[in-house]
Formats: structure tokens, sequence, C-alpha cells
């Protein structure tokens, strides 16, 4: 599995905010994919909009509630039309079915078109331990794959690097001179990779959506390195999170509606392939085999809570990155593991462990832009807050992220706020104690006791001189109702 | 074929997920209505599109050149085979193209290209396979050609895209190896939406699987418009892997 650095998400953030650089390429990719987003929903007009998301929405409740069902029927598929479909429990067994099917097919040479699992399963380092050539051919992948890094992002891998650091790159590790020319560093990879494609023995790809009705693998893409891959190379793996199955080829329509617009705001994407089987008898080309390797690796841990299982409903689209104020500020490297952002938040501690990633559902401010922008309709802020409560409530000192004096502070604050003559002291008191300190009104990153971490990283208002209570109560009397 | 037994058995991988979600082993309580479509209830389906499809026409045709035309394609509307010959070769003289790859379809029956082509020096030949020992040269040889041309299998006015079926005579190859795809479309070939689409392959591949024979071909490709990525700095380039250039040749009539 990929190195999880989840317990870094603190320092690896305030690293991150402080990173120019970084902040620069987050502010542009965050209102240019989001901007297009609306647009895109704005042209088919909101009602239709919310018609699809219902649609979408609808399907993959019933597909996850019946997911036993329907991976059985995409696998008996799958072999009807030829192929191979392998069940893997964890991210060691994935790994070791894909080495397998590499080893006894002598293979020497994998093209690779993105997928997130196999940044999950770590796949690249078992093949190179194993004497095999990688190659990630979205222009992304290859970008940090060159510079090993990981991705930052669900659908851009590469958001976080400038045109001068991918320049950089290009020249210190192609030997190629040193250009700024985003044409012009597309064409070396264009040119880096073509002989690769036709060489390779294994091509290797992620897949959007599995149809269980047809036993199809379908992956929408715009380089074309995912045709070529699943194309040119005698083997095809096609790896897969086991919540990726769609029960028939009709459910397609309005995912592939939905996906391209909310991850770049593209009505739809330069290509969509659906792999069913290996190349047949009388095919010109195509792969003589097929395998589908089918991964849990802490699926099944979601899909247990009722609370967390529409965690699962996710298409990887990446909106809800795209417009969370807190991924806008720190990247995706921060999160510490594969999937960044809102929803990663939630996969990630149930893939890694909540133990692993107590962090997590707690870099959030709970602003609900990404349920908004999801569209599945993932109710991700609920989630969030259940995790939290699990931490505060949990007896484990591993998972709590609270600690007693915070518990005392939250229950003094919950019997405060629910006597409306003990808040009225408590805001007098607090002015009181408060006031010689601010100025405007604010308390400014004062090293206070018991409070010092929120006012490390935020001011703290001076309670009100005149409280909400007493000025409702003015505006009332002085409307005469 | 790779025979490996590595991951864990199908029936226990199906057992665990049964029991995440505390199920027992049998199928959804209310069965999900797509997939209680019978054979006469496609059939109907289809035919519906068709005819609808056919009805409309006219008003298909031109929203698929408008779209197509967004989403990057450069569409030439032609009258009829003539107009669309004089495309093809005007391009490939553009070009420079003196290797033009095409797939063996129906469609070059009435369109007999190479012979155009042949007559402006572009020598344009059929991406067919004879045998294992030759994949490497028409490899090489489509590497080199400036020039892939395909028919279309369908082709969406809701999207803009041309769908290919790879199989016998169609490569998947040629339409993303060299730097300048040419679908041709016949009227024929347009449908309106997704839906429509995928009524037609459901039918095909349950008639197939009634006849025991559960197939409906290895590969579907949509393709919409050229190559193209944004992963550096999200400025879009086009011609990344595949195609930078694509051209929809729309014939209103065969």
């Amino acid at each position: 599995m990929a190195e999880v650095a989840t317990r870094e998400f603190v320092p690896a953030s305030q690293a991150a905010v402080r990173d120019e650089q970084l902040r620069q390429a987050l502010r542009r990719a965050g209102s240019g994919f989001d901007g297009t987003r609306r647009e895109a929903i704005a042209e088919v007009t909101e009602d239709v909009w919310e018609d699809w998301r219902q649609q979408a929405r609808s399907i993959k409740e019933h597909t996850i509630a019946h997911l036993d069902y329907y991976l059985a029927m995409l696998e008996r598929n799958v072999r009807a039309a030829g192929g191979q479909a392998h069940f893997a429990r964890d991210a060691a067994q994935a790994n070791a079915i894909v080495s397998e099917i590499a080893r006894q097919q002598g293979v020497r040479t994998v093209t690779k078109s993105k997928s997130m699992v196999s940044e999950e399963l770590g796949l690249n380092h078992v093949l190179e331990e194993q004497g095999i050539d990688v190659f990630e051919t979205d222009l992304g992948e290859y970008i940090i794959q060159l510079a090993e890094e990981t991705p930052s992002h669900l659908v851009a891998p590469a958001l976080h690097k400038t045109r001068g650091q991918v320049a950089q790159l290009f020249a210190e590790q192609l030997g190629v001179p040193y250009s700024e020319d985003i044409e012009e560093m597309a064409r070396i990879a264009r040119v880096a990779l073509r002989q690769k494609f036709l060489e390779a023995d294994m091509g290797i790809s992620g897949a959007n959506f599995l149809v269980a009705e047809t036993g199809s693998l379908v992956i929408i893409t715009n380089e074309g390195n995912g045709r070529l891959c699943t194309s040119a190379p005698r083997i095809h793996v096609g790896l897969a999170g086991m919540e990726k199955v769609i029960p028939s080829l009709q459910d397609l329509a309005v995912f592939l509606r939905l996906l391209p617009r909310s991850a770049t705001g593209q009505r739809i994407t330069s290509y969509m392939s659906m792999v069913t089987g290996p190349r047949r008898a009388d095919d010109e080309d195509g792969p003589e085999e097929f395998h589908l390797v089918i991964v849990d690796n802490g699926r099944s841990r979601l899909l247990q809570d009722p609370a967390l299982r529409e965690s699962l409903y996710c298409i990887r689209c990446g909106a809800c990155l795209n417009v969370c104020p807190i991924y806008q500020r720190v990247g995706g490297h921060a999160y510490g593991w594969v999937y960044p952002g809102p929803i990663g938040s939630i996969v990630t501690p149930g893939l890694v462990g909540v133990a692993q990633a107590k962090d997590l559902p707690n870099a959030s401010t709970l602003c609900g832009a990404c349920r908004d922008a999801c569209p599945v309709q993932i109710n991700i802020p609920r989630m969030l807050l259940h995790l939290r409560r699990q931490q505060a409530e949990s007896d484990d000192t591993n998972q709590r992220t609270v600690s007693d004096t915070d518990k005392a502070l939250a229950q003094g604050f919950a019997t405060v706020m629910s006597s409306p003559w003990l808040l009225r002291l408590g805001r007098l008191v607090g002015r009181a104690l408060t006031a010689p300190l601010a100025r405007s009104g604010k308390i400014r990153q004062t090293r206070l006791p018991l409070v010092s971490r929120w006012t490390r990283a935020r001011d703290l208002p001076v309670p009100a001189g005149r409280s909400f209570r007493d000025r409702w109560r003015d505006e009332l009397s002085k409307g005469g109702n | 074929m790779s025979m490996v037994n590595i991951g864990i058995p199908t029936a226990e991988f199906l057992a665990s997920v049964r029991e995440a979600l505390g199920r027992a082993d049998e199928p959804p309580a209310s069965p999900y209505a797509p997939l209680q479509d019978d054979l006469a209830a496609l059939t109907e389906r289809a035919e519906t599109v068709r005819e609808r499809v056919a009805r409309e026409l006219p008003d298909l045709s031109r929203r698929l050149s408008e779209t197509a035309a967004l989403r990057g394609w450069n569409v030439a509307r032609c009258g009829g085979v003539e107009e669309a010959l004089d495309y093809v070769v005007s391009l490939a003289k553009q070009l420079g193209a003196t290797s033009v790859a095409r797939s063996e379809q129906a469609v070059f029956e009435s369109v007999p290209i190479d012979a155009a082509l042949a007559g402006v020096g572009a020598m344009c030949w059929p991406v067919v396979y004879h045998g294992p020992d030759c994949r490497e040269a028409v490899r090489r040889r489509l590497a080199e050609s400036g020039m892939g041309i395909t028919g279309a299998d369908y082709a969406i006015a809701e999207t803009g895209s041309v769908i290919v079926l790879p199989r016998q005579g169609l490569s998947r190859l040629v339409s993303v190896v060299p730097p300048v795809h040419v679908a041709i479309v016949r009227p024929q070939d347009i449908l309106d939406t997704l839906d429509d689409l995928f009524a037609l392959r459901r039918l095909e591949f349950h008639q197939n699987a009634a006849r025991g024979n559960g197939d409906m071909g290895s590969y579907l490709n949509f393709i919409t418009g050229p190559s193209r990525t944004a992963d550096i700095e999200q400025t879009i380039v086009v011609g990344v892997h595949g195609p930078r250039e694509v051209h929809m040749v729309l014939l209103d009539e065969e």
C-alpha cells in the first residue's frame, strides 16, 4: 500500500500555506475548474442538473445496497466475455495478482493510464522491484512519476506544479532544453512515450465505471493515452475499487453527463472507452488477455457503517476539492495520502484506519460547499461530523482527538448555552476579562490559557456589549408588534 | 492465458461484502427496472429510437454538426460523395500526407477514397493484419501515416461524438495513432442522445446473448474532438497522445 503520512496533517498544512507557488497554483486551478463547472451546469439549467444528480444518486444507492449481487453479475459477465475478474481483499493481494500475471507473461514494460486505485496500492513500486519498467502516460501522472511525488488532486495530479517547475524537471530528467512553453512540454511527453506505448507488453488502466450487465470496464479520458494503454499491449489489466460497479449500460448515460461537467466543466471528454473482455478472434488488434482486479482494501469498513456508506457513491470527480476552503489553501499533499479534500477526509480514515488519520475529519469548516457541488449529492459534512463524534466518544486514546480539557470546555459551553442567565453572566464576565487584551474588538494571536489552540491561528472576538437577545427584544418593542 | 489464483475466491469475497451489508444471499427485493427488460421490451425501445431518429434526421444532422464544432471537430457537411472526396483530398494535400491509413469498412465502398487520394500522390492503405508477424510492420506504417480515416458506427447529436466499434476491418489504432483523424458520418449513423445509443447497444448485447453468444464486441470508443490535456497550469493543449486535429465529414446522403 502507498505510504501513509496522514498523521502529519497539521505540520504539513502549516508548511503548505506558506508555500507561495502552491498557493498560486491552487488559486488558479480552483477558480478555473469551479468556474467552468458552474457554466456547464447553467447551460443545461439547474433543474435538469438536479434531476441528473437525483438519478445518479438513486443508481448508486441501489447498487451499493446490493453490492454483492452486482459484483457477482459483473464477474459472470467478465468471464462470459473471455476475461478474468480477480478479487483482492487488500493492497498486498491486489499487487500480488498483477505481479503474478506479469511474471507468467514475461512482462518487461508496462504503460499505465491514470488510476487512483493503483496509487492507493503503491503498485508501481511493486512492479519495479520485479525489474519491470513502468511508465505513467497521463501527462500529469508522468510529471509526478518523474518527480517521484504523489498526485495532489483526483483529476489533475500535477496541479501543484507550476510550468517552471515542470520545465526544470523535464530538463533534468529527460535531458531536453529548458522550455516553459506548455505546448512544447506536451510534445516532449508525447515523443518520450510514443514508443513505449507500442512496445509495452502490459497496459494498466483504472476504471471510472464497471457495468455489471455486460461485464464492461469504462474509462473516461482526454489525452488518448487510455486508448493506447487498452489497445496496443498484449495484456490489459484494469484496476477498480469494488464500489465502481453500476447495474446496466443504460445507467452509464447519466454518469457520462455528470462526471466530465463536475470534474473539469467539460460537456464530455475527448474519449470514453468501454472494454468488454479481450480482443475477439477476428478483431484486428487489442489485448489477448483482459484481467479485472476488483479491490476492497478497507472499503467494506465504509460499507459496514450505515452512516459512512454513502462515501462509496463517490465518482472521483474532484468537484468537492475545487470548492473546499481548506483544500484550496493546503493542497492535496498535506492530507498525507492518495485521496485528498473533503471526500478524502472520509475515505482515507476508512481505508487506512481512523487512528492513522484522526486530524482529517477535523480539517473542514463544515461550510457545506462540497455537498452542494457533489454530483451524487453525498452529504460530506454530515459524515465528517459523524467521524468527529466517534472520535470524541471513543475510549481508545489512539482515536481520540479530544483532550479531557477540551471535553470539559465543551461541556461547560453546552451548560452555559442552555441557560439564559448563565449565558448573560458568562458574557459579562468574559467581556470584563478579555476587553483589556483586545484591539478593535478582537484578541489577536495571544496565547491565552485554555484557548491558545484557538487563538494560535484565529482571532478571538470579545463578547459583545449587548447581546442578541437584548437587541431582539428592543427591535420587537420598537416595531410595536 | 495466465492462470492466477492469488486473490481470494469470488464466493468468499462476495460473502464478506454481504456481511458488511448485513444482507442475506438474495437478489434485490425490488428488482432493478432496466435489468427487467426482456428482448421484446428492448426491441420495442430500439424501434422507437430508430423511428424518432428517422423522423427528426434533418434537425439531428444540423444539431450534430453544431455540437461537434463546439467540441473541437472540424465539420464538413457534404452534399454528396464527390464533395466529401474533394474535402479529404484537399486536406491530405494541405497536410502533405503521403501515407493515409484507413479502416476496412462498408462506407469506403460508396466513398472510393483510395483512388481519389492516389490522384494527388497519397497512398491510402487499409489497416488490416494478416497474422501476428505483420503486427510490427503495420504499427510502424501506422506511426508514419499523416492521417487516419474511419467510418462511424454511430454519431450522437447530444454530445457531438463519433462512436466506433473496433472489430474485423476496424483497427483500434487507426483513429488514435496518426496525428489527424477523419471520420465519415452517414445519415443512418446519427442518433440523438446517449440514451439512444445505449438502448441500441443493449438490444444487440441481449440478442447475441439469447443466441448463446453474449457478445457485443470487445471495445466501444467515443471520440469527441481532438486529444487534449490541461495537466500543466490548466492550459489546454491539443494533440497529446492522440490526434491534434479531427474532421467530421457529414454526408447529407449516401
